[in-house]
């Protein structure tokens, strides 16, 4: 119970100094300041892109490119990493390459990616799933090399298939490994969503903020911004109560 | 009779931090059917490496491995190996039950699976813990839970890698009679790997001895011992003596020096 609470969070505690800070925030802000506008206005600036039907679309856009730019790493990251731990010569063969394009930094790729792709939803979803996989490849690779051999030896002596030595035993058995990895992949692809709509201004959250930048209307900005931040906050919570839930019982660990 | 399990000329070379290491070498070994035969040997012998090539678990590096008369490639049909590691070869997110029931669920139907799941944990004394997941169950019990779940497939061969290793004295005798009473209902051929002299002796129709480096079998033993065994009285009998004073001897102990260490 106690660890649950720390790991998982406490939504409405946690956030009471920010709560504050805001309430300060709209008690000394001058509505008509150009950089910083109080909350209340937030809403007022947002008003135009929901009445104009463009909120809940934009929402959806970088939902569906976060969704499923997560969704295509973590099977992407799950199925390599789980060969590359299997075997020590390619280990040990693609283990600096992988470091050094895990640290090639996410927004360089965005130019590479508009030149060869244009500026489409699939240039969006490469920029996003290209770093997305490399904390879950990785995570999924260690546990895949670690993993004891009784375990495997296990299925075999019992006459398990090779499909059911799969679906039994490996894929349960490296399940929270690549929940561990989507933890660190998620906010991570979020925040690459959002940036590579910045930049391009391909369709959803980021380009309309992107849009609103360049507008200088600055308390759409901000209630944009708020948007973004209630949505990291959500993912992030969402897949750590996942993660420990899982490892729970995958690990049997009370 | 022709051998239900069987190595001939058996070398296995694995590699090691410096170069490959020469782990067995010319082990030749024919298990009869129905024959119980332990294999004795001090740590780092060669015992876990010795079975794993029965089990058809590690290819052999030299020599034949034969089950019934098949060359092995994988782990015969009816052949389940218990390991030594209990704890790694149990699945944490899976109960006792569906632990046990692992070799059976893809093959029987529920009814049945349930039946012989619930066969196998009253051997072992587990029944009233099936639905309790094993990392709640101390190390000995997790030796049974694996115990039951290769009974579960009614197997012909079982290979035992010290199971009864982490037991008390007083389980380990009581598994012990229930490891002979299995046998004798079942006719299963057991080849059971340990390091308890005793143990050896008062269980096997047959016992060998693994030394050396690398190793090979340095002592092959026939327990003519009438069965069925006791714990006391067979272990009273002046030849049970006898054939526990020739193993240790072949062991490297020797008479009349106290032990060390
Ligand atoms: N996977 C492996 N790779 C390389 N060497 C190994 C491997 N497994 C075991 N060995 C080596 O083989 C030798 C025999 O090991 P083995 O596990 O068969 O011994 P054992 O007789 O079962 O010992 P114990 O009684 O401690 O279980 C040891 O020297 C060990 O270091
Ligand atoms: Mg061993």
């Amino acid at each position: 119970m106690k660890r649950e609470k720390e790991r998982g969070g406490t939504p409405v505690r946690g956030l009471l100094p920010l709560i504050l800070l805001l309430g300060l925030w709209e008690l000394t802000g001058d509505p008509a300041s150009p950089y910083f506008p109080p909350p209340s206005t937030w809403v007022d600036g947002l008003r135009p892109l929901v009445d104009g039907d463009k909120l809940l679309p934009a929402i959806g856009q970088t939902a569906l490119t976060f969704l499923l730019g997560l969704s295509i790493a973590t099977v992407v990251g799950a199925v390599v990493g789980t060969l590359v731990g299997a075997s020590r010569p390619i280990d040990r063969a693609l283990s600096p390459s992988l470091e050094f394009l895990r640290a090639l930094p996410a927004a360089s790729l965005v130019p590479v990616a508009a030149l060869v792709l244009g500026y489409t939803t699939q240039m969006k979803l490469v920029v996003v799933v290209l770093p997305a996989t490399w904390p879950i490849l990785l995570t999924c690779r260690t546990a895949r090399r670690t993993l004891s051999p009784v375990l495997l030896d296990t299925p075999r002596t019992l006459g398990l298939s090779r499909w059911h030595r799969t679906t039994k035993i490996l894929t349960p058995a490296l399940t929270p490994a690549v929940l561990l990895g989507v933890r660190v992949a998620a906010p991570l692809a979020l925040i690459i969503t959002l940036l590579v709509e910045i930049v391009t201004r391909v369709d959803g959250l980021g380009a309309v903020l992107g849009a609103a930048q360049a507008s200088f209307l600055s308390a759409q900005v901000y209630g944009l911004l708020t948007i973004a931040g209630v949505l990291g906050f959500l993912v992030n919570w969402v897949v750590t109560r996942a993660e420990t839930a899982v490892s729970r019982r995958m690990r049997g660990t009370t | 009779m022709t051998p239900t399990i069987s190595c001939d000329d058996l070398a296995v070379t694995l590699p090691g931090a410096s170069g490959p290491v020469h782990i067995l070498r010319g082990v030749t070994l024919a298990v009869e059917k129905a024959e119980f035969v332990s294999i004795l040997g001090t740590s780092g012998s060669g015992k876990t490496t010795l079975l794993r090539v029965l089990g058809g678990l590690l290819p052999a590096s030299g020599g034949t491995v034969r089950c019934d008369d098949t060359a092995i490639s994988g782990p015969p049909e009816g052949v389940v190996t218990v390991f030594q590691d209990y704890a790694h070869s149990l699945l944490p997110w899976r109960t006792v039950r569906r632990n046990v029931a692992l070799g059976i669920e893809a093959r029987l139907p529920k009814s049945e699976r349930d039946e012989r799941v619930d066969e196998a944990l009253t051997m072992v004394g587990l029944l009233d813990r099936a639905e309790e997941y094993p990392w709640r169950l101390s190390g000995g019990m997790q030796q049974r839970v694996q115990i039951a779940r290769a009974l579960a497939t009614r197997p012909r061969v079982l290979l035992m890698d010290e199971p009864f290793g982490a037991l008390d004295a007083m389980t380990k005798a009581s598994l012990q009679d229930q490891l002979q009473q299995v046998q004798e209902l079942t006719g299963t051929t057991i080849v059971f790997v340990t390091h308890d002299v005793e143990e050896a002796v008062y269980l096997s129709d047959r016992l060998v001895v693994l030394n050396g480096s690398p190793a090979d079998i340095g002592l092959s033993l026939e327990i003519p011992l009438p069965r069925p065994r006791h714990q006391i009285t067979t272990k009273e009998r002046p030849d049970y003596l006898e054939l526990r004073h020739r193993v240790y001897e072949a062991l490297g102990h020797t008479v009349g020096e106290p032990a060390r260490g």
